[in-house]
């Protein structure tokens, strides 16, 4: 009996185990291979699955600001536009858009009009309206600009109270001071289009001087009296001289449908900009709304946007996708409030339970997400282009990238972004079909061009022609890189091909540091007045082909006899105590940008404070004026030659080494295929090709897979 | 025993305050700041940063945050800045998803360390325990997602089975059996890489344990006195040896809030410690803090668990 006992314990700690293991191990004849899940589930091949390293963080398009959630946006949101095959805009939920211009003056009755009777508001209409009729005697700018001109009407002189907060005090204090305004007549133009160069012509007419010599604090006084800057300041708001507001009208398409049932309408567009503006919702998009000055809706389906000022990069901010009003408007909120038992008064949408399980117009209805594991999405029927083919799409979270592929291998995820090292290998494999493009981004070198010996442009190209880029995109990059020379995009009309890369060439670069007055010592090492040659070269820590880039330019660049040291910080250390304090010498760095050419927060010369963009420190007054232009240049091919010489002049400076922009590749099943419709509505089945930009998604609403591999005959 | 009891909450009362303040201290000492602070987003205007600041509380002297920060956690109010979830709700879920990855890895790790260590001991030296010495140092020394990658390629490869995630992904409407074994089989993988390490370590602990009590007169004893083999190894010698196992029990509980970080993103797990590192990287304060105060109530519940297990399974302690 006893012995029995003894005998158990052991056999306990032995069979416990032992069944343990055996019942987890038969797990694995219960799950089914790929073969299996693919046959015993057709459903299958009309789902979708993409993988992402990241989890979404917030699903509310004006909200978000990270890649994960504006992927799942883009499928249930559509905007009022997005960009072509040739990255041009097309209208989406928007069918038509014409982008025209007002613009004012006020009448300067103290300037004399060359040529006109008097200088009161009547005879200057005239004279400009004659000048119009006539403008044989006008250079060929000013009479495109005169052309250009829909309608001039004349504007009453107006009276009018305002209250401002007194300048220089703080707001706590609230003392305010009030403002007659006894706005003197205004002449409005009605423009076709926008003409950026609209006053500088008109000067030629009126006078160089009309418009600079406008004196609007004479026509406000202010009580109790301030100091005559304060004054300046506040006329300046009230009273501009020449104001220019583009306006573009939308007109949306009938029929589109939010996922609930409700028609998308100008009222919701104009509660999305709302939103935005809303400082109760932080939205990380103010910048770029900023610029409204108001949104009319004329029908409940045309809608004009009036700008406070000249900004070509608005017309694309609304591509951003729209939001029901109805769901999220004030009344809407409370009520949310009230049923989840907060407080009303401190609940806005970025509580609302909206950006869980958001509602919005796009190919896909928002189904389920399950935090860190997939996002879910089914086809909505109702789309107005008319059902995607998938029935679903599920964006699944596997945040290793080797397990990524491993997923892909077994199936259960459709599309693969391909590390460099892969491509050679998975690009031969007869099982995928595989794309690539050149990202949008690239990797620099940037100077700090406050230090010595930075701020000399003879330096900085030698440094760059010491080093050789192609090794690094060879070695580094497996290939997967290609040469970029400015800071456009390369795959955009805005790059300009003609700017030839900095050659690599050590011989030349030292030639260049002699000009600039560093000789080679003894040992070989750069010197200027007993001063060596010697910087230091950061990165931030956890990118290998940052690391890499760093060693590879380290030792190029002590070839020639510099100094260099290198150092790798944790990247909130790099960002934060080095580039924000612009205190580096230089840095390898990227950047990702959109489309747009706006340079403005990058390379303008008041950009280059502490915490802001331009950290290298770049000033030039040229540079300046171009990209000002591009900021407010609506004619897309001016556009593209103001963004070539704004390539060819920061080429030329090399404030940056621009070093390459990366490659992406994707591989797909080849199974997968575009499926769309002939003339006949007869299924029509082809392959997968990309746009001429590189992008093979472009058609990714008419993509499907197929039960066996397809056959095409070309 | 009771005052030995009310003097320990005291105690570890004013611990958790201390820790409350170091570790909000060390977070906070730490560069970086939340990701929607720090953007490196050229459309972030400095008005907007500022108003993130505002809104999180950040523009206050650090005793004020840390006023706010325990306010809200005692309300249960907090939410984390990353997505505006309920902090409480997000931990339970997680916590939800390693519970049983940490059961079956704990049941893997007990179950096995035993017979392996105690055999071991007995025959101490023989080819059984040199080869167990030797794969213990094998496990030990091999770096847990290299491991990792190496089962998962072969698994993937040759049994051409999913292993990632806690299912197999768009399984669909099967029956439940099958659904229910392809969960186990998911948890399979993990929760082995997940024990390796322990086993290895315990099995030496245990062989190490018995070693030791089997040197003592009353085994002698036991032994002299002509009790079958089975007997003395497995009452007078395993009972003895059992005693520091007891104790060890009550500091399990730690880890079930800790989660493992490196196993959890390789097998895309949703489970605790994946989202407590996703939280430290995006400076994620409510989430990162509110996790480290669980973390630190369960360590001080888990030694305090300790001191009364040795209490009542050793009757040589009396308090």
């Amino acid at each position: 009996m006893r012995k029995g006992v003894f005998l158990s314990t052991r056999r306990f700690l032995i069979l416990v185990p032992l069944v343990l293991s055996l019942l987890l191990l038969q797990s694995y004849f219960w799950v089914p291979t790929y073969d299996e899940q693919a046959r015993g589930n057709p459903g299958r091949l009309e789902e979708y699955i993409n993988a992402s390293i990241g989890d979404a963080s917030i699903l509310n398009p004006i909200l978000s600001a990270d890649s994960a959630s504006s992927e799942i946006e883009s499928q249930v949101f559509d905007g009022l536009i997005d960009r072509d095959e040739n990255l041009h805009f097309r209208g989406r939920v928007a069918q038509s858009w014409e982008v025209t211009e007002e613009a004012f003056f006020f009448v300067n009755d103290a300037a004399r009009v060359p040529g006109a009777l008097g200088s009161e508001p009547e005879s200057v209409l005239r004279h400009l309206e004659q000048k119009r009729n006539d403008p044989a005697a006008l250079s060929a700018p000013v009479q495109k600009s005169l052309q250009n001109i829909r309608a001039l009407t004349l504007l009453p002189p107006r009276n009018y109270t305002v209250t401002r907060p007194r300048p220089g005090s703080d707001a706590k204090a609230a003392a305010e001071i009030r403002l007659e305004v006894a706005a003197p007549a205004r002449i409005k133009l009605v423009l076709r289009e926008v003409d950026q160069d609209l006053f500088t012509h008109l000067a030629e007419i009126l006078g160089a001087d009309y418009f600079t010599t406008f004196q609007a604090a004479r026509h406000i006084t202010a009580a109790p009296a301030v100091s005559e800057t304060d004054l300046a300041a506040l006329t300046e708001a009230l009273l501009p001289a020449i104001e220019q507001n583009p306006v573009i009208e939308f007109r949306l398409r009938p029929g589109v449908r939010f996922h609930d049932g409700r028609a998308v309408g100008a009222a919701d567009v104009r509660f999305t900009y709302e939103a935005i503006m809303d400082p109760r919702n932080l939205s990380p998009r103010v910048a770029d709304y900023e610029p409204v000055k108001e949104i009319h809706i004329l029908d409940p389906l045309t809608l004009r946007i009036v700008y406070k000022r000249l900004y070509s990069p608005a017309i694309g901010t609304w591509a951003m996708g729209i939001l029901p009003r109805h769901l999220l408007n004030a009344e809407a909120l409370k009520q949310e409030a009230v049923r989840s038992g907060k407080d009303p008064a401190a609940f806005s949408m970025r509580q609302s339970a909206f950006n869980r399980a958001p509602v919005g117009c796009g190919p896909f209805v928002f189904k389920e997400w399950k935090s860190d594991q997939a996002i879910f999405l089914d086809r909505f029927e109702d789309y107005w282009e008319g059902p995607v083919n998938y029935k679903t799409y599920a964006y699944r979270i596997i945040p290793d990238l080797l397990t990524q592929e491993m997923e892909f291998y077994a199936g259960t995820i459709d599309s693969y972004g391909v590390q460099p090292y892969q491509v050679e290998r998975l690009a031969g494999d007869p099982r995928f079909q595989s794309f690539s493009g050149t990202s949008y981004s690239y990797a620099y070198i940037g100077y700090n061009l406050r230090r010595k010996p930075f701020d000399d442009p003879r330096v900085r190209r030698a440094l760059a022609m010491a080093i050789d880029v192609n090794k690094i995109i060879r070695f580094v990059l497996y290939n997967q890189g290609e040469r970029t020379t400015g800071p456009f995009l390369r795959q955009t009309d805005f790059y300009n091909d003609a700017v030839a890369p900095v050659p690599f060439d050590p011989q030349g670069a030292l030639r260049l540091l002699a000009e600039a007055g560093w000789q080679p010592d003894a040992e070989g090492r750069l010197a200027k007045n007993g001063q060596r040659l010697q910087f230091t070269l950061i990165s931030n820590s956890g990118n290998d082909i940052r690391k890499s880039i760093l060693a590879i330019t380290q030792d190029a660049w002590k070839q020639i006899g510099i100094d260099v040291r290198t150092d790798l910080l944790e990247w909130s250390v790099f960002i934060q105590e080095r580039v924000n304090k612009l205190d580096f010498d230089a840095l390898v760095l990227g950047w990702s940008m959109g489309i747009d050419p706006d340079l403005y927060q990058i390379w303008h010369s008041s950009q280059t404070g502490p915490h802001q963009l331009n950290f290298g420190g770049y000033r030039n007054p040229e540079a300046d004026d171009l990209i000002i232009k591009i900021r407010q240049e609506y004619n897309h091919d001016r556009l593209v030659d103001y963004c070539h010489q704004l390539h060819a002049l920061i080429a030329r400076d090399q404030p940056y080494t621009f070093l390459y922009v990366p490659k992406w590749t994707a591989v797909l099943d080849k199974r997968i295929v575009i499926r769309d419709a002939d003339a006949e509505g007869r299924s029509r089945y082809r392959r997968i090709t990309p746009t001429k930009t590189g992008n093979h998604m472009f058609y990714f609403n008419q993509w499907i897979k197929l039960a066996e591999m397809p056959q095409f005959s070309n | 025993m009771i005052a030995f009891i009310g003097r320990s909450i005291v105690q570890k009362i004013i611990t958790l305050f201390f820790v409350s303040i170091v570790s909000f201290a060390i977070i906070h000492l730490a560069p970086g700041e939340p990701s929607q602070v720090d953007p490196l987003n050229p459309k972030f205007t400095p008005e907007m940063v500022e108003r993130f600041r505002t809104a999180f509380h950040l523009d206050q002297p650090l005793y004020v945050q840390y006023a706010y920060f325990y306010r809200d956690l005692f309300r249960g109010s907090t939410v984390s800045w990353k997505d505006n979830q309920p902090v409480l709700k997000k931990i339970w879920e997680r916590f939800l998803n390693s519970l049983p990855l940490f059961i079956v890895g704990t049941l893997i790790t007990w179950t096995i360390s035993f017979p392996v260590g105690i055999r071991s001991a007995i025959f101490r030296g023989g080819i059984y325990d040199r080869s167990a010495t030797f794969i213990s140092y094998v496990l030990i020394s091999i770096p847990g997602f290299f491991f990792a990658y190496i089962l998962i390629i072969l698994v993937v490869t040759q049994l051409e089975v999913p292993v990632i995630g806690m299912q197999t992904f768009g399984i669909g409407d099967t029956a439940w059996p099958f659904r229910i074994m392809d969960r186990l089989w998911h948890m399979l993988l993990p929760s082995i890489l997940g024990a390796t390490g322990g086993i290895a370590v315990l099995s030496r602990y245990v062989r190490s344990q018995m070693l030791e009590v089997e040197g003592q007169d009353y085994v002698r004893t036991a032994r002299a006195k002509g009790l079958p083999w089975e007997m003395v190894h497995y009452k007078h010698a395993l009972r003895n040896a059992l005693l520091p196992f007891v104790t060890m029990f009550g500091l399990i509980l730690p880890g079930l809030i800790g989660g493992s970080v490196i196993i959890e993103s390789i097998f895309s797990w949703p489970g605790m410690g994946r989202m407590a590192y996703e939280a430290i990287l995006s400076r994620d304060y409510p989430l990162i803090l509110t996790i480290n105060f669980i973390a630190a109530v369960l360590v001080l519940i888990g030694t305090f668990v300790s001191d009364v297990l040795y209490v009542l399974v050793d009757p040589r302690i009396r308090l």
